[in-house]
């Protein structure tokens, strides 16, 4: 009686099977399986074709895990085989339903890391595309640089021409045309730098209440040639003087107001400026443009802010499609966020909220009204010699410019070097008042030349002046061709008037 | 007279080992990932020539991060082994090395084969660079899915192993 209840609650789990050494079955309690005596328990599975090597080893050795089918069910069993003196005991414990339940567990978190680990490989494979994308379109707008510069001199100087007034118009026509482009390139420039983290964010005083008449003066002409109204209000108790990156804000809101009117057909454009809260020395502004214009569907409320993106309008797109993408890329870089209203067919609002630090105590702000005013060029402090200028340049399509720019002045004699050996050469046998140096230049580069020169121990040849010129605008490479020697760097494209007006100051 | 040979096939998890596996003896292929616990066994007759076969008793072992931790007694009596690395996941590549050499430390003697399975699903660059990347020689480059070099793979180990013996 006590059999039965002792099978009953034992564990019985275990089967017990001694094979001799060639592997027939000589016994078994046929617990788990019935395994047929007489019979080689090779043919059962081909795990226990490889028991003769326990044979060999003589010890008693554990096997885990192993799958065995028998009949219509599967065992997933351990094995203990021990050597004995009839051959070996083999004992088969049975965990199947231990190491099914194991298996689900290992199953949910090998998927999981997987998972985790082709998510990860994706991101990097998605980042690598995007930094080639910015890389291409980085060398790509700096290998526009060049011919840009040109075509803008030569504009200026065909200006300062006898032309008739059909001719003058479609200068102006072309003019306009290379503004835009250089505007795209610079855009598409501000883009890589910010999306690569190389611009940075520039504090400075400056006069808000000037930053507003000058968008008041630019856009009421640029509204009135399209037929359209703009005005711009702003709470007087904003202060007037504020600290923060004048550039920048003018980048975000210009380009705001450009959207706006590039979408708007008839109408008006606002802009205002609210004071959300004063504390302290800070101030809190809110910066509205309210166009009357085609609006945006919900579905493409998110686009809009992507590089290279627009909302069609007549059916036409207009630009590159990267000026709200600055917008908010600088705004998150000022630690501020762009947010939109709009409804298709009546018009949008953009705005956006920034902290100013604001002097409690200002001298005057007459500094800031002398810098706002453009200067004009004059060279009568010069002495009347025309001026030496070597002219150090690789690039055929600049050289022809500079060339033509410089000598329309009548200021100056010019040479001219393609490379480090033969400027080497010309400063030594010629006494330079000046030197404009490309700095990409093949084999020795710019920067490398101007440290040659400062090295020089002639003081007339170490001290010459050093304008550097590069396509490069990051201000990294600036700083290092200033820390070569050169005393300033003008950056591809440049306008005539800006590179006289150095050369003139340098000069004095 | 037929020979029997233990292989055992071993690697990170999730590299394709069972599936590796089931195409050679099954030619099937299936795109659910199962996990594989403990050890599988199965057994595939190949033909090396006229008059000579081979039984091949092949071991599908667990996957496992760290090979160190594979057991002893899963490798007792192996004649041949096949090591699997994923070709599109560096994780169960970026060892391989140090793998190669914990496995050998395991069994000295016993012939290897080094396999860069599921070359499917990356480009001939993207393999080229995988394979440039590793100091030691990849002796196949399979893929359970269209059956590419899998075949061939266990054949040469089978006809390596008889050789030797």
């Amino acid at each position: 009686m006590l059999d039965t209840y002792q099978k009953k609650y034992t564990n019985n789990n275990r089967q017990f099977v001694l094979i001799d050494k060639t592997g027939i079955v000589l016994e078994s309690d046929q617990t788990l399986m019935k395994i047929a005596f007489g019979h080689s328990i090779f043919e059962l599975h081909p795990f226990f074709e490889s028991l003769t090597s326990v044979f060999e080893s003589k010890e008693e050795v554990n096997f885990y895990g192993i799958h065995i089918p028998f009949e219509d069910q599967l065992f997933i069993v351990d094995i203990k085989a021990a050597p004995v003196k009839e051959g070996l005991l083999l004992i088969l414990k049975d965990l199947t339903e231990h190491y099914n339940s194991y298996q689900k567990i290992t199953q949910t978190r090998n998927e999981s890391v997987i998972k985790t680990e082709l998510t990860v490989l994706k991101n990097q494979e998605l980042a690598e595309r995007e930094r080639f994308k910015n890389s291409f379109i980085q060398n790509f707008s700096h290998e526009l640089r060049n011919p840009l510069t040109s075509i803008m001199a030569i504009i200026e100087i065909l200006g300062d021409t006898e032309m008739t007034n059909e001719q003058l118009q479609m200068l102006d026509f072309l003019k306009e045309s290379n503004t835009n482009l250089r505007l795209m390139l610079e855009d598409t420039l501000s883009i890589g730098m910010i999306d690569a983290g190389q611009l940075q964010i520039q504090k400075g005083v400056f006069d808000l209440h000037k930053f507003f008449e000058l968008l008041i003066f630019t856009y009421k002409a640029k509204a009135k040639e399209k037929g359209l109204k703009f005005d711009c209000l702003w709470d007087e108790k904003i202060p007037k003087l504020v600290e923060g990156d004048r550039l920048r804000l003018y980048q975000i809101v210009t380009n705001l107001i450009d959207n706006a009117l590039k979408y708007t057909e008839q109408g008006s454009i606002q802009f205002d400026v609210k004071l959300n809260q004063k504390r302290a020395n800070i101030v809190n502004l809110r910066f509205e443009v309210t166009d009357t214009g085609v609006g945006i569907s919900e579905e493409n409320k998110d686009a809009i802010f992507e590089s290279f993106r627009q909302v069609k309008s007549n059916g036409t797109t207009k630009g590159v499609g990267l000026g709200l993408t600055i917008a908010k890329k600088l705004l998150l870089l000022m630690n501020s966020t762009i947010k939109m209203q709009s409804t298709l067919g009546e018009g949008s609002k953009f705005y956006f909220d920034l902290s100013f630090e604001y002097p409690l105590f200002t001298d005057s702000n007459s500094e800031l009204s002398s810098k706002a005013r453009r200067p004009k060029i004059e060279a009568k402090h010069l002495d009347q010699k025309k001026y030496k200028i070597l002219l150090v340049e690789d690039d055929t399509y600049v050289q022809t410019t500079l060339f033509k720019i410089l000598l329309n002045t009548n200021r100056f004699k010019i040479d001219l070097a393609y490379d480090g050996a033969l400027v080497l050469q010309e400063v030594v046998t010629n006494n330079y008042d000046l030197i404009l140096m490309d700095v990409n230049l093949p084999n020795l580069d710019g920067n490398q030349i101007t440290r040659l020169i400062r090295d020089f121990p002639f003081k007339n040849i170490k001290n010459t002046p050093i304008i550097g010129i590069t396509a490069n605008a990051y201000e990294e490479s600036i700083a290092e061709c200033l820390k070569a020697g050169m005393q300033k760097v003008l950056t591809k494209p440049f306008e005539k008037d800006d590179l006289l007006k150095l050369i003139y100051k340098i000069l004095k | 007279m037929q020979k029997s040979k233990k292989i055992v096939v071993l690697g990170h998890f999730g590299v394709g080992k069972t599936s590796l596996i089931r195409r050679f003896v099954t030619d099937t292929f299936s795109d659910n990932y199962k996990v594989t616990i403990g050890v599988h066994i199965t057994k595939k007759v190949v033909e090396i020539s006229v008059e000579n076969e081979v039984s091949l008793i092949l071991w599908d072992l667990e996957g496992t991060d760290d090979i160190a931790t594979i057991r002893n007694s899963y490798l007792l009596g192996t004649h041949g082994a096949v090591f699997v690395f994923d070709v599109s996941r560096p994780s169960t590549f970026e060892h391989l090395k140090d793998d190669l050499k914990i496995i050998s430390d395991k069994m000295p003697k016993v012939p290897l084969m080094v396999v860069g399975n599921k070359s499917d699903l990356v480009t001939e660059s993207e393999l080229k660079e995988v394979l440039d990347e590793q100091e030691i020689s990849v002796d196949f480059l399979t893929s359970a899915k269209t059956g590419k070099e899998v075949n061939t793979l266990f054949l040469k180990l089978a006809t390596l192993l008889t050789t030797d013996a």
